[in-house]
């Protein structure tokens, strides 16, 4: 017991910079956890900046972006069980993997964020189908279901239950499809979210093209994430990456952002909203951020034939289309809304910033651990 | 001031024993007196006239308010809603010197946004008038509060299991044959309680027979398309801070596309579906293909 030294111990634990992020991780996920724990039992008015005016915050933008981001899942399964595309299926476990994830930190911080978390499940007892919200909460928790169903061929094989696994086999591809349907119910739906709010929602935003809008954007962001996703599973495991799939990858993420960006720019032109887009005034420079740099410059980065080749050009080009997505949600949510007059503005409890920072740190360390020990980067052989 | 008390009660009950002889008739008169009463609210279901001109910033309506509902700080007056006032009086300094006060309470629309935004069906129109809020089935979302226009609903922050309130258009009290507490406790004879339709009519004639007294419009007739809440002023609503609103009701555009999921369900699945078997079927044939000419 007594015979390790304390320098043989550090000898079987270095300090490496894998184990220094790890446990950062692990630190905020505590910290969020204790900070959402004072949430639950001070309450919203103690906890968060939230009021009247006011009545959602990061939680619920994040919450938007994350599901943009989580359409990592159903746009890969989509792309390898629907349109068969199977040259992409290495991606498709980390891109599943990263929906699930991503989905739970969703519920998380919905749960958080209801004044009632005892009565989540209502929505499941009381129907209200005129609400965009109600289709919202019925079809996440339905895909979270269906991304647990598609992770768990991964558990299965690494606990060798066969026969389980290969029923999951067989179900691979209807589950894909429910999962496909679900995603596309909700992620358009998100944009019918706004509908209701014509009173709130800046001009440049506010249009019935909304749903339309923020399903296309779900599959940009959702590519975009993949490709991060494969290339850090690479990384982690110190495996190669196959660079003619996240090539593939970055055209398919470039044309979806240039079908996006002229579905935008159309829909601002039928609502002759295209002088209000050349003021400069907050709201523009709003858009511009979130379609110029967001939108356009990627498009091109990831599309010009002599960009497109180039390793800086296709990473920089996936970050910018997240980074386009992010604000555009946290644009609908919060930067182009005009609260009742009198509204006190809004900045973030730092309860708010650590329950937010925590899951996200939860779900990147359970990311890790996932793709540590189960099989989410292809195997050895069939690379 | 005999135009103040429309003569409620016996159209209440006139209307009542129709209703009952309606469902008498046949089996199906249930039905077909539901769907008479569903109809009405639009027309004549309850309503409060506001006449802005009348109203001296006294105060009773918001304290009687708060005595009936049981609410905290029953002596405190409000002059913002929130979650211990469902009534309030504001302040407004006007252009042309002096001020003017503005009640504000749920509009109670005709077609209420909160009810069509409310994910578990909390709110909803009752055919009588008022939007009720059943406070048992809410979980606290706050959607809400984005969906309506006249920022009605509060929510109690400071409960660490919040929940959603409101004006309830005293709806315990309408049973009864009652004034809601507010247009009952009035002095100045600035709240007329009575149907819709009636209602409409006299604040129309009010404004043709008292020249100048009033700006030419009834806030709340058309606005987000109408409210059992009306507002009659002499000073351009604007001015008092009233969103200007067009006469579409607010939830149509989401109804709409909320209409078209199960369409779009099976649209998505079937194309789906069709494209799976058929990418499944000529990958699998050209593969026979291949191995067929191989050799």
């Amino acid at each position: 017991m007594t015979t390790l030294t304390t320098r043989q111990r550090i000898e079987d634990f270095p300090l490496t910079r894998t184990a220094l992020i790890l446990s950062l991780l692990a630190l905020l996920t505590l910290a969020g956890v204790w900070a959402g724990l004072g949430r639950l039992l001070l309450g919203l008015g103690a906890t968060t900046a939230l009021s009247d005016g006011y009545p959602w915050g990061i939680w619920i933008a994040f919450d938007f972006v994350l599901i943009a981001f989580a359409g990592a899942g159903f746009t890969m399964a989509g792309l390898t069980h629907v349109l068969r595309q199977h040259q992409f299926e290495p991606a498709l476990r980390p891109a599943i993997l990263t929906g699930l994830l991503g989905y739970t930190a969703v519920l998380l911080l919905l749960v958080l964020d209801l004044g009632r978390p005892d009565r989540f499940y209502n929505f499941i007892l009381y129907w209200n189908l005129h609400s965009p919200l109600f289709e919202i909460s019925c079809c996440v928790l339905l895909y979270t279901i269906v991304l647990v169903l598609e992770t768990a061929p991964f558990l299965l094989e690494r606990l060798g239950w066969t026969r389980w696994l290969s029923l999951a086999h067989k179900a691979i591809t209807p589950i894909a499809i429910l999962g496909v349907t679900l995603s596309s119910l909700h992620q358009s739906t998100l944009g019918t979210l706004y509908l209701n709010m014509p009173h709130r929602l800046d001009a440049l935003w506010y249009s019935p093209a909304l749903p339309l809008l923020f399903f296309v954007s779900s599959i940009m962001a959702g590519l975009s994430l993949t490709m991060l996703a494969y290339l850090f599973s690479a990384r982690i495991l110190g495996r190669q990456v196959q660079p003619g799939l996240l090539a593939g990858l970055a055209t398919g993420a470039g044309w979806v952002t240039l079908v996006y960006t002229l579905l935008k720019l159309g829909d601002l032109g039928l609502r002759g909203q295209w002088a209000a887009l050349g003021s400069f005034d907050a709201m523009s420079r709003l858009l511009w951020l979130e379609l110029g740099l967001g939108a356009v410059v990627p498009a091109a980065l990831l599309l010009l034939p002599m960009l497109r080749i180039r390793s800086w050009s296709r990473w920089l080009g996936v970050g910018l289309i997240l980074f386009g997505v992010l604000m555009n949600r946290f644009n609908a949510t919060m930067f182009a809304q005009t609260p009742p007059p009198g509204t006190p503005p809004y900045s973030p409890h730092p309860v708010e910033w650590l329950t937010t920072v925590g899951i996200l740190a939860g779900a990147a360390l359970a990311w890790y651990v996932a793709v540590r020990w189960l099989v989410i980067f292809e195997r050895k052989s069939s690379a | 001031m005999s135009d103040l008390h429309p003569q409620k009660i016996s159209r209440r009950d006139f209307l009542k024993q129709a209703g009952a002889g309606a469902a008498a008739l046949t089996g199906a008169g249930t039905l077909a007196g539901q769907a008479k009463a569903g109809k009405a609210p639009a027309e004549s279901s309850w309503a409060v006239l506001i006449d802005l001109t009348r109203c001296t910033g006294c105060e009773s309506c918001v304290l009687a308010c708060k005595a009936s509902n049981n609410l905290p700080h029953p002596d405190v007056v409000a002059t913002s809603l929130d979650s211990d006032a469902f009534t309030c009086l504001e302040t407004r300094s006007l252009a042309e010197g002096g001020v003017g006060y503005v009640k504000r309470q749920c509009m109670h629309c005709l077609t209420p946004a909160c009810a069509s935004a409310c994910t578990v069906g909390a709110l909803t129109k009752s055919p009588e008038g008022p939007v009720v809020y059943d406070s048992s089935k809410c979980i606290g979302c706050r959607y809400c509060q984005y969906a309506c226009p006249f920022g009605v609903p509060t929510f109690e922050w400071e409960n660490p299991l919040g929940l959603i309130r409101k004006c309830q258009f005293c709806q315990a009290r309408l049973g009864q044959g009652q004034k809601p507490a507010c247009a009952e406790a009035c002095p100045n004879g600035a709240l007329r309680f009575g149907r819709r339709d009636a209602l409409l009519a006299q604040a129309h004639a009010q404004i043709e027979s008292n020249a100048g007294r009033y700006v030419r419009r009834v806030y709340g007739e058309h606005e987000a398309g109408g409210t059992s809440m009306l507002y009659l002023s002499a000073v351009p609503f604007a001015e008092l801070g009233f969103p200007q609103l067009g006469p579409e009701p607010i939830p149509h555009q989401a109804k709409t596309v909320m209409q078209q999921t199960p369409l779009t369900a099976l649209t998505v699945a079937g194309l789906a579906s069709a494209l799976a078997w058929f990418l499944q079927r000529r990958q699998k044939l050209a593969a026979v293909a291949m191995k067929e000419n191989t050799p």
